[in-house]
C-alpha cells in the first residue's frame, strides 16, 4: 500500500495521460492517504455551516456552468452573450476535490429551478460528495455525502433531478444514492439502492423524467426505475441494449423527451451509434440502433429544447454532430456534422458532455467541454436551410476553462424546460 | 473491463504486500555500473540443451521480478541469450516455479476451441507461463510455438520444447516472452524475456565479421504495468535511472566499431534509438530489423524499433577523450496513447586504447553450423516472396473505444467486414487461408492510439506506408502505424505475408504487441490450411 501511494505523489507524466488510467485504480488509494489524516466529515460541516447565510441573488442573465472536477474543484461560471458567447464570471470553490476525468456519458452537473430558488449542483468525485450552489452565490451552498459506501472516486458521479431529489450514480460503488432537495440548495441523504447490469456492469449515466430514472450500465445494460415514492424502484426492464449485442458498443449517456414518449442513448463505440427507447409505457422497450455521421465514440447526446435536433458529442474523436429527431416516432435521420475542432491533440483530448446555447428552438447550437490541461469549452453554432443543417465553430471558440484540468461536464441555466 | 483492471491491481497489491516471501529471482545489477552482455548459451553438435525456471519475486522497491532462472556452476543467471544455428536442434525445459498463493484471484479460460491441451491445461491465471519463440519461423504446434494452448502451471512437471531450427531462418536477433493470454504484460514487465541470436550474420554481411557483438535488451517496468505513470527502462536489467544514479555505461576502445544486437523486450515503449558521439548523433549502420538481415547497409540516425521489434547495427566509439550516449528519443503515441518519453538508455565509455573489449563471439564447430556457413544469402526463407503470385488482398484495421477517460477501453483489431470484438481463446479464426498463399494485408489504425502489429509464425514485406511505396521494402514481423490525428485518411501499412512454408500450416496469431492491448484482446487467430 505505501508504495502506491509513493507513486501517486510521484506521477509526472502529462496530464491528460496519466488521468486515462492512473486515477481509475489509483485514486482509492490516494483518497485514502489524502483523508486518513483528517476528517472529511469536519470539512463538510465547516462548509454547510459557511453556506447556511449566502446570499440568494437570481440569476440576472443566463450562464454557461462548468462543474471543473479537478482535484481543485469547484463550478466555473460564464456569462452568455447575444451572439452566445461565454464570458468567464466566476469560480465557486467546492468544499470537496475532484478527479478530472472519468465516464463520459456521466451529467455531473444538475441544474434545477425550485420556486425562487435557482440552484446548481456538481458533483466532486475524489471526495465522493455532491455541492449545491445558489445561483448568484459566490460560494457553494454545501455538500452532502452518501453512506460510507457510495463512492465515485475512480470514475465519477452521475447526476440527475426534479425538483424534489437528486438522484447520483456513484460508480465505483454502483450505488444511486437519493437526496432530497432542501431549501438554500442544500441536499439531505435519505437512501441508496445499490444496482449493475444483466452481466454485473457498474452503473454509468442517468437521467430522470417525472417518475421515471433511467440508468445505463458498463455492460451494455439499460434499466429504468420509478421514483414516486423518491427511492428508485426497479420498472423490471433491466435488458441489454440492442446495440451492445456483440459487446462492441453500449449505451453511455442518456437524455429524454419532454413528452416522456422516448429515452435516447448516447453509445461508447468505435463509430457514431444512438440507440432509442420507447418509454412510453413506463418501461424501456428494446431499442432502436441509429449510426448517424462516421465520428468515433457517441457517449454524449442532448436533445435541442423543440426536440428537432439531437447533438451528439463524438467523445473520442474531434467533431459534434447535429442529427434531426422526429419526437413523434423516435427516429434519427443524418443532419451534419463538424469540422474538426480547433486545438484537438495540441489542448485536449476528449469532447465531453454538451449543453445547449438557448433554451428554445433548436438551442441554436452547443457548448461541449473538452477535455485538456487546462481544458476548454467549443462553441458551435447551428444553420438550418431546409432539410440540411451546418455546424460551424465559432470564430472565439474554445473558451479557456482554467480552473478545470480535466473537464467532462457542462450545463446550462436557466436549464431547458424538461 | 472495469472490474478486470480492479481485478489485476488486486493481484498486484498482492505481489507487493505479500511477496516478500520469497525473493526467487537474482539481484539485478545496479545502475551506473558497466553493461554486461546477458549470459549466452550455445548448443554442441547442432543440438542446445538447457533448462529455465520461470520464478517470481518483488525487490525492495515494490517492482515484481519474473525470471527464467538459468543454474550455471557459478550460480543462477537471468535470462541468457540462446546462440542457435540453423538446422539446430533446440530443447529448453521450462519449469513454472513461481509461487504465489494468491494468483487464484485472477483466472482466464484458456481453452481453445476443440479443447486442445498441450502441457497442463488448467485455467489460466497470473502465475500460467507458457514461451513465443518471437520471430522464429518455426511451427505453431505444442512443444515449439504454440501459444494459444499452452499452459505450464506452477509446480506443475519441466515442460519440454523440442524446436527444430530451420536450416533457411535467417540469421539475426530474435527472443523469447511469455505468451498466455491475459496475463502475458504481467511477466514481460517483470522481465521475464531474453534474446535468441540464430549465428550466421558475418557470413551474409560480412561487415560484420570480427567485430565486437554486444547484446542489449532493453525492458520496461512499470509499478503496475497497466497504469501509465513513471516506469523505468533498463538494458540488460539495468535501470537506467539518470540523473537520479549513474547511467548505465558501455565500455569501448576509442574508434572501435562494435556490432550492437538490440531487443526492444518492452511492454509498449516506440523507441527512436540514436548513439550520440560528442554532443552529435552519429550515423549508425543498420545490419538488420527484426532478425533479418537488410538488402544492404543503410546509414540512419535514427532507428525507429517498436515494441518487439529488433534492430542490429554498427556503432562506432568516439575517438580517444570523446564520450558518447545511447538513448531513446520522445515518440508521439497520439491523444490516447502512453507518453514515451526520451531517455537516456547507457553512456559510452573509453577505455584504454590498449585495454581489450570482449572479443567477438567463436562459435563452437558443429555440422549444422559448416551448413550453414555455406549457406547462401538467396535461399534464406523469404528471399524469394517477390517471385510468387499475390493470391488474396485483405484490410485489417485497428480500433479502441473509451467510455471514459479512465476506461473501460475495449481494444481490437479487426478484419474488415467482420464484427469488432475482442480475442477470446476459444474464439474461431478470423482468417482462414492455406499453405502456399501470398497475401498482401493493408492494416489500418483508426484508433487514436499508435499500434504495433505483429504476427506469429512468419515475417512479412512491408510494402507500402499511407498508401505509398517505402523506399525499402524491408523483412519485418512487426511494425508501428500512427495513431489517426482525428481528420484526414487513416495511417496504414501494406505487407505481404508468404504463408508458402508448410511447416507454419496451423493456427498462430496476429496481435498488437503493446501487450496491454494483446492482453485485453487486440488479437485474432489466423488459421493456415495444410
Amino acid at each position: 500500500m505505501v508504495h502506491f501511494t509513493n507513486a501517486v505523489v510521484s506521477i509526472h507524466v502529462p496530464m491528460k495521460i496519466s488521468a486515462r488510467l492512473f486515477k481509475h485504480t489509483l485514486a482509492p488509494f490516494a483518497r485514502q492517504a489524502a483523508l486518513s489524516s483528517c476528517s472529511y466529515a469536519a470539512i463538510l460541516v465547516v462548509v454547510l455551516s459557511l453556506g447556511s447565510g449566502l446570499s440568494r441573488t437570481a440569476l440576472a442573465q443566463d450562464y454557461l456552468v462548468a462543474n471543473d472536477d479537478s482535484f481543485t474543484s469547484g463550478v466555473s461560471f460564464y456569462s452568455i452573450g447575444a451572439d452566445g458567447t461565454p464570458t468567464f464570471a466566476q469560480h465557486v470553490a467546492g468544499p470537496g476535490l475532484g478527479i478530472s476525468g472519468g465516464f463520459f456519458g456521466m451529467n455531473r452537473l444538475a441544474t434545477v429551478n425550485i420556486e425562487s430558488t435557482q440552484c446548481i449542483f456538481a458533483s466532486e468525485a475524489f471526495t465522493s460528495d455532491i455541492m449545491g450552489i445558489v445561483a448568484g452565490s459566490s460560494v457553494a451552498a454545501g455538500a452532502a455525502t452518501g453512506s460510507a459506501t457510495d463512492t465515485g472516486s475512480s470514475n465519477g458521479i452521475g447526476l440527475a433531478a426534479n425538483k424534489k431529489h437528486l438522484y447520483a450514480s456513484f460508480s465505483d460503488s454502483s450505488t444511486i444514492g437519493t437526496f432530497a432537495i432542501e431549501p438554500g440548495c442544500l441536499l439531505t441523504f435519505v437512501n441508496d439502492v445499490a444496482v449493475s447490469g444483466l452481466n454485473g456492469g457498474i452503473v454509468d449515466g442517468l437521467a430522470i423524467h417525472k417518475n421515471m430514472l433511467i440508468a445505463t450500465y458498463l455492460d451494455g445494460s439499460i434499466e429504468s426505475f420509478n421514483v414516486a415514492s423518491g427511492t428508485p424502484v426497479s420498472n423490471g426492464d433491466k435488458q441489454m441494449s440492442t446495440g451492445s449485442v456483440g459487446g462492441e458498443t453500449y449505451p453511455n449517456g442518456i437524455d429524454i423527451t419532454q413528452d416522456g414518449h422516448f429515452a435516447i442513448f448516447g453509445d461508447t463505440s468505435t463509430n457514431d451509434v444512438v440507440e432509442v427507447s420507447d418509454i412510453s409505457l413506463g418501461r424501456l422497450a428494446p431499442t432502436t440502433v441509429y449510426q448517424t455521421h462516421s465520428g468515433i465514440s457517441s457517449s454524449n447526446v442532448l436533445l435541442s429544447p423543440d426536440e428537432t435536433i439531437l447533438y451528439i458529442s463524438n467523445t473520442q474523436g474531434d467533431v459534434v454532430t447535429a442529427a434531426f429527431f422526429d419526437k413523434n416516432t423516435g427516429v434519427i435521420t443524418r443532419g451534419c456534422k463538424s469540422a474538426s475542432l480547433k486545438d484537438y491533440v495540441s489542448g485536449w483530448s476528449y469532447l465531453g458532455a454538451l449543453a445547449l446555447q438557448q433554451i428554445t428552438g433548436n438551442g441554436g447550437g452547443v457548448y461541449v467541454a473538452e477535455f485538456g490541461a487546462p481544458s476548454g469549452i467549443a462553441v458551435l453554432n447551428l444553420e438550418l436551410a431546409g432539410s440540411s443543417c451546418t455546424l460551424k465553430e465559432a470564430p472565439g471558440s474554445p473558451v479557456p476553462d482554467e480552473y478545470s484540468r480535466g473537464l467532462l461536464s457542462v450545463g446550462r441555466f436557466p436549464p431547458r424546460s424538461f | 473491463m472495469g472490474r478486470v483492471v480492479r481485478c489485476l491491481l488486486l493481484i498486484a497489491l498482492c505481489g507487493i504486500t505479500c511477496a516478500y516471501l520469497t525473493a526467487q529471482c537474482p539481484d539485478r545489477p545496479a545502475s551506473g555500473s558497466v553493461v554486461q552482455d546477458p549470459l549466452a548459451i550455445e548448443g554442441q553438435n547442432g543440438v542446445l540443451q538447457a533448462s529455465f525456471a520461470l520464478g517470481h519475486s518483488v525487490d525492495a522497491n515494490g517492482f515484481t521480478h519474473y525470471c527464467y532462472q538459468y543454474q550455471t556452476p557459478a550460480g543462477v543467471v537471468e535470462a541468457p541469450t540462446l546462440r542457435l544455428r540453423p538446422g539446430d536442434q533446440l530443447q529448453l525445459s521450462v519449469s513454472n516455479v513461481i509461487q504465489d498463493a494468491d494468483a487464484s484471484k485472477m483466472k482466464m479460460h484458456h481453452a481453445a476451441a476443440g479443447g486442445t491441451v498441450c502441457g497442463d491445461g488448467g485455467v489460466a491465471t497470473v502465475s500460467s507461463t507458457n514461451v513465443h519463440f518471437h520471430g522464429m519461423p518455426i511451427p505453431p504446434i505444442c512443444h515449439q510455438d504454440d501459444v494459444i494452448n499452452t499452459l505450464i502451471q506452477p509446480g506443475s512437471a519441466p515442460f519440454d520444447f523440442n524446436v527444430p531450427i530451420p536450416a533457411d531462418t535467417p540469421p539475426g536477433l530474435y527472443w523469447y516472452h511469455p505468451h498466455v493470454h491475459g496475463f502475458t504484460e504481467f511477466q514481460v514487465n517483470g522481465g521475464a524475456a531474453g534474446a535468441i541470436i540464430v549465428e550466421g550474420m558475418d557470413k551474409v554481411r560480412p561487415e560484420v565479421k570480427g567485430l565486437t557483438e554486444r547484446v542489449f535488451v532493453i525492458r520496461q517496468q512499470y509499478l503496475v504495468p497497466w497504469i501509465p505513470g513513471p516506469y523505468d527502462l533498463s538494458i540488460n536489467y539495468q535501470v537506467s535511472d539518470f540523473p537520479q544514479t549513474g547511467p548505465p555505461v558501455i565500455m569501448m576502445k576509442p574508434g572501435e566499431r562494435q556490432f550492437w544486437r538490440v531487443v526492444n523486450a518492452t511492454l509498449q515503449d516506440f523507441m527512436p534509438v540514436e548513439v550520440w558521439i560528442n554532443g552529435t548523433p552519429e550515423k549508425l549502420e543498420v545490419i538488420a530489423l527484426d532478425g533479418y538481415p537488410l538488402k544492404e547497409t543503410r546509414k540512419t540516425q535514427t532507428i525507429l524499433i517498436p515494441p518487439a521489434g529488433r534492430a542490429e547495427f554498427i556503432v562506432q566509439a568516439p575517438p580517444a577523450g570523446g564520450f558518447g550516449q545511447f538513448l531513446t528519443d520522445a515518440y508521439s503515441t497520439g491523444p490516447t496513447g502512453n507518453a514515451d518519453l526520451s531517455q537516456l538508455l547507457a553512456v559510452i565509455q573509453l577505455k584504454g586504447s590498449d585495454a581489450k573489449t570482449q572479443p567477438a563471439k567463436t562459435e563452437p564447430a558443429s555440422a549444422t553450423q559448416e551448413a550453414s556457413a555455406k549457406a547462401p544469402a538467396s535461399i534464406m526463407r523469404w528471399s524469394d516472396i517477390d517471385s510468387k503470385p499475390v493470391t488474396a488482398q485483405r484490410k485489417l484495421f485497428f480500433s479502441e473505444e473509451f467510455g471514459g477517460t479512465n476506461g473501460p477501453i475495449q481494444f481490437y483489431i479487426t478484419v474488415d467486414g467482420q464484427k469488432q470484438k475482442v480475442f477470446q481463446p476459444d474464439e474461431r479464426p478470423a482468417i482462414t487461408t492455406h499453405v502456399g498463399a501470398v497475401e498482401d494485408w493493408t492494416i489500418e489504425n483508426r484508433a487514436l492510439e499508435t499500434h504495433a502489429f505483429h504476427i506469429h509464425q512468419i515475417h512479412f514485406k512491408l510494402l507500402e506506408v499511407d498508401g505509398k511505396p517505402v523506399a525499402h521494402n524491408d523483412m519485418m514481423d512487426t511494425v508501428a502505424i500512427p495513431y489517426w490525428e482525428g481528420k484526414g485518411p487513416y495511417h496504414s501499412v501494406k505487407v505481404r505475408m508468404d504463408f508458402s512454408d508448410p511447416t507454419i500450416a496451423g493456427t498462430f496469431l496476429f496481435h498488437c504487441h503493446i501487450l496491454l492491448h494483446e492482453d485485453l484482446g487486440m488479437m485474432h487467430k489466423i488459421l493456415v490450411l495444410p
